[in-house]
């Protein structure tokens, strides 16, 4: 592996997460709701044509879909955020949502920061930019939501792990 | 003292008489004959081996062998070239060795090590990549970032202990 967790990712526990790692934990989760979408319709036209013996092609009927789409990002987002602080893709890149005093989202928050998500979008992506400017690494959902991104990556015990596979030294 | 003069000398000469009388008798008989016919299992099926071990202070014993002693004695490798390795194997039952040793539980860790470290390297290169952005923005925006607060103070955790340094950092 090209690079372990380095002394310098110690202690991070906590830290405000970057703009990378958030970028990339935001990607992964819209790859990911994207993906259980055109899952779900494929077994829900599946199931229909069993049933009524009709091809059905959900995805033609373009105001369903999209209602469909909003609806379901809006789940797929307020619903994890508020049951555990974090996404699939921020739990695959070890990052969580908190309130700015550091406790556990709660649930309005999750349902503000979801719904203020597209505003960051809409205003040409300038929502974003307070994750590099900001001292506290808040984004326009972040403010409006009360809410901060936080490491929650073990890297210490990811050094640990990594030391323990290494190949013990020879006596000099 | 005989109250008889001359007594103690026929005392004497009795005296040497039979011990010249038994070492004859002694010298005639033929142990090994006599031991030929005595019936050893018989005798040793009438003893309670049993009862003797009871009365035998085993801690006693054991307390008294010096088991280094005995283990230097030991030519292990003699031994173990004198094992037929095969045929322990075969001996073995497998299938509850792998039930008690629950080795589908260590399998299952190391396919778990395997994903976790991928997720290691995926999340120490995000972090990099994190502090290399923030980096070069504080450098084009000519600020310090190094007052800013790490993030929520209560999730800030003490430092941790020291790590021991990785074999390669170790070497110079």
């Amino acid at each position: 592996m090209s690079r372990p967790p380095t002394p310098a990712d110690m202690g991070r526990q906590g830290n405000y997460a970057g703009a990378v790692t958030r970028l990339v934990a935001f990607a992964a989760d819209i790859g990911a709701s994207w993906g259980i979408f055109t899952l779900a319709l494929a077994g829900l036209g599946f199931a229909i044509n069993l049933v009524t013996g009709k091809q059905v092609n959900l995805t033609s009927r373009q105001i369903l879909a999209l209602i469909a789409i909003v609806i379901w990002e809006f789940v797929y987002f307020a619903y994890q955020w508020a049951l555990g602080g974090k996404t699939m893709g921020m739990a695959l890149l070890g990052i969580r949502v908190v309130a700015t005093d550091g406790d556990p989202i709660t649930p309005k928050q999750a349902v503000i920061r979801t719904l203020t998500l597209p505003l960051s979008f809409l205003l040409m992506g300038l929502g974003f930019i307070g994750i590099l400017l900001n001292k506290d690494r808040h984004a326009l959902h972040d403010r409006l939501a009360k809410t901060v991104v936080v490491y929650s990556w073990d890297a210490r015990a990811a050094r640990l792990r990594w030391l323990a596979k290494q190949e013990p030294v020879p006596p000099v | 003292m005989s109250p008889l003069p001359g007594a103690n000398r026929m005392e004497q000469l009795v005296e040497s008489i039979a011990e010249r009388v038994v070492n004859l008798v002694l010298d005639a008989i033929d142990i090994n004959a006599i031991v030929g016919q005595v019936d050893v299992d018989g005798l040793i099926d009438r003893v309670d081996v049993q009862k003797i071990i009871d009365r035998v202070d085993v801690d006693e014993i054991v307390s008294r062998v010096d088991v280094e002693k005995i283990i230097e004695r030991v030519d292990v490798d003699e031994i173990v070239s004198r094992v037929d390795v095969e045929k322990l194997i075969q001996r073995v039952d497998i299938d509850s060795l792998v039930q008690q040793t629950e080795l589908g539980t260590i399998i299952a860790h190391s396919t778990s090590g395997i994903a976790s470290e991928a997720l290691d390297v995926v999340r120490a290169q995000g972090v990099g990549l994190d502090d290399f952005t923030a980096r070069w923005v504080n450098r084009i925006l000519r600020r310090s970032s190094a007052e800013w607060p790490k993030g929520p103070e209560k999730l800030l955790m003490a430092p941790p202990a020291p790590v021991p340094p990785l074999a390669a950092e170790a070497s110079p």
